[in-house]
């Protein structure tokens, strides 16, 4: 098994980064999330309780494909608490198309900064098993390198999303007259924008990411 | 963002502009009442369903109870 463990700072303070969270996908860094569904949600006790299916797809090289077969497409099963009088927000992944040779599991926490509230405190860990296939030892190593890189893109990916919102709230703050109807519509329009824009810079900016990232 | 349904997105789109709404607005607000989205949400998971099934994602597999809290619970994974 393999563990892997990851903090970042976002200046940004809980509530948002919240908000972003949810509209993480689609962003121009994660173009491997291709689709994301609401199987189950609920508030009990002030919490809301969300479990999601999370389709992806995983560009692992080619000699893998032999061992774990091709897997074009990838689902996990996502578990999310959000807490706002704790001001908390979990959410725990475990993926379930390579059940049978590979098990990922993801946890990442949205925590106030213990020591400046006005930011946000993002913890990540993933643990990765591979059995029952030849070098095993091997996958272990290259799906704990792809997490982590994706968990780079991941972050940048939200800072984008953020950035979008705010700008959103902006352009809500000029027009308040808007109804709610054209929220919805600006909102609607703008995820179109993402996916749009997502799939037109999506290489220009990963190989950028690459580059910036230091992990 | 897709949904894993084709005939779905037009649902989700709208499902998740109401909730994103719905979460800034009131529920960070304080206010628990998820009435808000609730008929959309209702025909939206009808289309999920279905689109589950027809793509044999099993359900069984992701079912755990988690109103239990747990979080360090593990879904049984080794089948081999």
């Amino acid at each position: 098994m393999k563990i892997w463990t990851s903090e970042h700072t976002f200046n940004h303070p809980w509530e948002t980064v919240a908000q972003a969270a949810w509209r993480k996908y689609p962003n121009p860094m994660t173009p491997s999330i291709i689709g994301t569904d609401v199987v189950e949600r609920k508030v009990v006790d002030g919490v809301l309780h969300t479990h999601r299916l999370v389709q992806s797809k995983w560009y692992l090289p080619k000699w893998t494909h032999k061992i774990i077969g091709t897997a074009k497409s990838c689902f996990a099963s996502e578990r999310s608490v959000v807490d706002p009088s704790k001001r908390q927000m979990i959410l725990k992944t475990v993926n379930l198309t390579f059940c049978r040779h590979i098990s990922v599991d993801e946890i990442i926490y949205y925590e106030p900064h213990p020591k400046d509230p006005t930011k946000t405190l993002l913890r990540q860990e993933a643990s990765v098993t591979v059995h029952g296939v030849p070098l095993s030892h091997y996958m272990e190593d290259m799906v704990t390198s792809n997490i982590s890189m994706n968990a780079g893109k991941g972050r940048l990916g939200l800072e984008w999303v953020i950035g979008r919102i705010n700008a959103e709230v902006k352009g809500i703050a000029e027009t308040a007259a808007k109804s709610t109807d054209d929220l919805i519509m600006t909102t609607r329009r703008s995820l179109d924008d993402m996916t749009e824009s997502a799939r037109k810079s999506m290489d220009e900016i990963s190989a950028q990411a690459a580059k910036h990232m230091h992990i | 963002m897709n949904s894993l349904g084709e005939d779905c997105n037009e649902l989700k789109r709208k499902y998740d502009a109401c909730f994103n709404l719905w979460f800034s607005e009131r529920f960070l607000k304080g206010d628990n009442d998820d009435s808000m989205c609730a008929p959309i949400f209702k025909v939206y998971q009808e289309c999920v369903k279905k689109a589950m099934e027809e793509q044999k994602i099993e359900l069984r597999e992701i079912e755990a109870d988690y109103s239990t809290g747990d979080y360090n619970e593990k879904p049984e994974h080794s089948k081999s």
